[in-house]
């Protein structure tokens, strides 16, 4: 039997959490973070050994090369010993350490999904601005290491659109707006090609609202853990935190019933083993205001989100800037705080709006222009959205023809991932 | 991770979701493949929480193994032991599996302990199928009881078209792994592991292990083994099993490790290539950083001021650079 037979690894790499599964299925067999915890001690000792202890430091050695954990095993690993140090692979979307991130994809593969990679067909994704060579690398480790008989690395984007493809209807141009862990792009999309000099990023992302809520916490003087504290934020964020539409009514929301919206939250001090708690206030909604109000949070970066995607859609070309409106998408799990695509939706239709009003005073009200319709799309999968798009291109059989192969790896080098169907003419 | 885990992780990990944490219940209906092409099929369905339907298939059987009704021997008595009430077998399973079961949860013990003790062996369902006849064997080994094929070759499947063999005796039996690999490099780097596996039996603190020979040609015992079974690219491994590795205690262990022994072998090939590779990787850096350090003073303050050192690479020039 022949591994286009069977169903091909879906592995969604983000630089906070990293979605794997089986194409076909809804859901991702596992989302863990994407970290890994290794222990250096054997390969720095081995340098600076002497002959006495060789064998015991050789089978030592011997074992190094298993000796590290990903995902929440690894950060509990670390936390309950000094022997491993945490590395996180990727960075703000990159992948910078290829070790470790080598290391990552073998215990994906071997112990969470348990498959053999010689049998599978494997997509992986890559953000729009990764460089062709790190590209070139992923090939070289999927078809040197892994044996896979075939790969595709996606733009995490496009797959993003795609995962709306089987609800109603095949729209392949809008603008994804994916707001992740490490990275904030808004990739315009055509026709399923990527508008490549349209792309907009921005340096605000979801480890940033984490950091936010982390000083904000920290400044109210809240009794947490200083070496928990971080975590303690982000799970702050992943539970409590919504997007308001006017802050000065939420401050004077919880000003009135403190009671109502101001939550608790209560754990355990990882040193002493103490227990904790502290509330949870102002920065449920003003974690996600960043996005809406940088300024509160940066003072070297103030555009607010609204305003990068209105220019991203306004330096695309003209013929799709009335699709892209229509069709904004959001994916990333920092989009999941809730009314997000609401206060989104309400403050680009303002800009569109007062665009429109403005042209036609210019033209004295003689020329009167079709409204623009501006949608913003929201789905409850937004957080797997690009592993979801993911699975629905691998399930299809088309997908089998676009990878590149191992043959065609032996034949012509790694050079052969440089090029991305999604990309042609751009390069 | 040095031994693979005999619960699929990912069935698990939606048993203990589903059953423990009492997550909210939704329709749930995925696939799972795992090494050695055996395939999952689970199904919950809101109406009732509490009952799954798992479907299994297996490897594809040489013509050389038993199978009964498309499942190994003993498969349908090994399930129905292990997990007693909790089961019931569909017949005919599901098309394209081996095997459908409907579990029902309803009757979990109270005991957090227990409860996951069942879960964990709910989620070894395919050790409990395909080591069912490997069991049998080992168990008659244990209590040293004779039966009708005794010092017969018997072959079982262990992945698709292939199978390794055993020959029970009273006193011991004996299991030959043909190894067979489909990549040049895999075939390279299986034979000197197996080398040096074969080689670390010897070591002091294993002197308990079952005895463990590596040989390149087919062992003798495989004489009456039809010839395709026997092709190996990377040699035999036989293990002798005496009945102290299969007592009650170690007898689901030895049978796991031995049913899996080639997925053991091939996910520690792709670890110690992903170790090279790292190794490598270190070397062309400081390799790099020596040839840096050896430009003259002059050439290096040159590139920067004029900045051009980006060259546009045509395709022609991407091969050829990508390749080393």
């Amino acid at each position: 039997m022949d591994a286009a037979s069977r169903p091909a690894v879906v592995i969604d790499n983000g630089t906070g959490y990293t979605k794997m599964g089986f194409s076909g299925n809804v859901e991702p067999c596992f989302i863990v973070p994407t970290v890994v915890a290794v222990n250096e001690s054997f390969l720095n000792q081995s340098r600076s050994s002497n002959k006495a202890n060789w064998l015991a430091q050789y089978s030592a050695g011997v074992m190094a090369d298993l000796d590290f954990f990903i995902g929440e095993e690894a950060l509990s690993r670390s936390r309950s010993s000094s022997t491993y140090s945490l590395s996180y692979p990727i960075h703000e979307g990159q992948v910078e350490n290829w070790d470790t991130m080598e290391r990552f994809w073998q215990q994906c593969i071997f112990n969470y999904l348990r498959c053999d990679p010689e049998d599978h067909y494997f997509l992986l994704t890559e953000s729009p601005l990764t460089a062709p060579e790190s590209r070139e690398y992923t090939g070289e480790i999927m078809f040197e290491t892994f044996n896979v008989p075939g790969l595709y690395i996606a733009v995490q984007p496009v797959l993003a659109l795609a995962a709306g493809y089987t609800t109603s209807k095949c729209e392949m141009t809008g603008v994804v707006v994916d707001v992740g862990d490490g990275a904030t792009h808004v990739v315009p999309v055509a026709e399923g090609y990527v508008i490549g000099n349209s792309i907009k990023s921005i340096p605000i992302s979801g480890k940033d609202v984490t950091l936010f809520i982390q000083k904000l916490m920290k400044e109210r003087g809240e009794n947490l853990p200083p070496e928990d504290s971080f975590e303690v934020a982000r799970k702050v964020k992943e539970m409590y935190s919504y997007t308001c539409s006017d802050i000065v009514k939420e401050f004077n929301k919880y000003d009135k019933e403190p009671n109502k919206y101001i939550k608790q939250w209560t754990g355990i001090k990882p040193k002493t083993g103490a227990p904790y708690s502290c509330d949870i206030g102002y920065e449920r909604f003003l974690g996600p205001e960043i996005f809406f109000n940088p300024e509160i949070y940066s003072s070297e970066f103030t555009t607010p989100l609204p305003d990068v995607i209105d220019k991203c859609i306004q330096s695309a070309p003209i013929d799709t800037r009335r699709a892209l409106y229509k069709n904004i998408v959001l994916s990333g799990g920092s989009t999941m705080s809730k009314d997000f695509h609401r206060r989104l939706q309400r403050d680009l239709k303002k800009i569109v709006d007062a665009r429109i009003v403005a042209s036609e005073a210019r033209h004295g009200g003689e020329v009167k222009s079709h409204p623009i319709e501006v949608n913003v799309v929201s789905h409850p999968i937004q957080r797997f959205a690009v592993w979801f798009g993911g699975s629905v291109l691998a399930s299809t059989p088309e997908f089998y023809g676009a990878c590149h192969t191992k043959a065609e790896y032996e034949e012509h080098g790694a050079s052969i991932c440089r090029t991305n169907p999604v990309f042609k003419g751009m390069y | 991770m040095i031994l693979l885990q005999s619960a699929s992780r990912f069935l698990l990990q939606i048993l203990q979701n589903r059953l423990i944490s009492s997550e909210k219940s939704v329709d749930l209906d995925c696939h799972s493949v795992e090494f050695d092409d055996v395939r999952y099929h689970i199904q919950f369905s809101v109406k009732s929480p509490q009952v799954m339907l798992l479907s299994i298939s297996l490897p594809i059987p040489p013509p050389e193994t038993v199978f009964v009704n498309g499942l190994p021997l003993g498969a349908i008595e090994a399930v129905k032991a292990a997990y007693g009430e909790l089961v019931q077998i569909l017949d005919p399973p599901k098309d394209g599996y081996n095997l459908t079961m409907k579990l029902n949860f309803t009757k979990l013990p109270q005991d957090e302990e227990q409860r996951k003790a069942i879960l964990v062996k709910v989620a070894s369902v395919r050790e409990v199928v395909l080591g069912a006849p490997l069991r049998m064997i080992l168990h008659h080994l244990a209590s040293r009881t004779t039966f009708p094929n005794m010092g017969q070759l018997i072959a079982l499947v262990h992945r698709p078209k292939e199978s390794f063999f055993l020959i029970p005796q009273v006193e011991k039996v004996t299991v030959i792994f043909p190894m067979r690999f489909r990549d040049s490099v895999d075939i390279v780097l299986a034979t000197s592991f197996l080398q040096e596996f074969v080689e670390s039996r010897r070591a002091a603190a294993l002197s308990n292990a079952p005895l463990c020979t590596w040989s390149p040609t087919p062992p003798q015992e495989l004489k009456g083994a039809p010839p395709d079974a026997v092709a190996a690219n990377a040699g035999f491994v036989t293990f002798v099993i005496y009945p102290r590795h299969a007592d009650v205690r170690k007898l689901d262990k030895t049978a796991w490790s031995l049913s899996t022994f080639h997925a053991y072998v091939n996910y520690h090939v792709k670890c110690s290539e992903g170790f090279m590779h790292t190794r490598m990787r270190r070397r062309v850096e400081t390799l790099i950083q020596a040839l840096d350090r050896a430009k003259p003073e002059m050439e290096r303050t040159k590139k920067l001021a004029q900045g051009n050192s980006f060259k546009r690479l045509s395709l022609k020039d991407g091969r050829g650079n990508s390749i080393s």
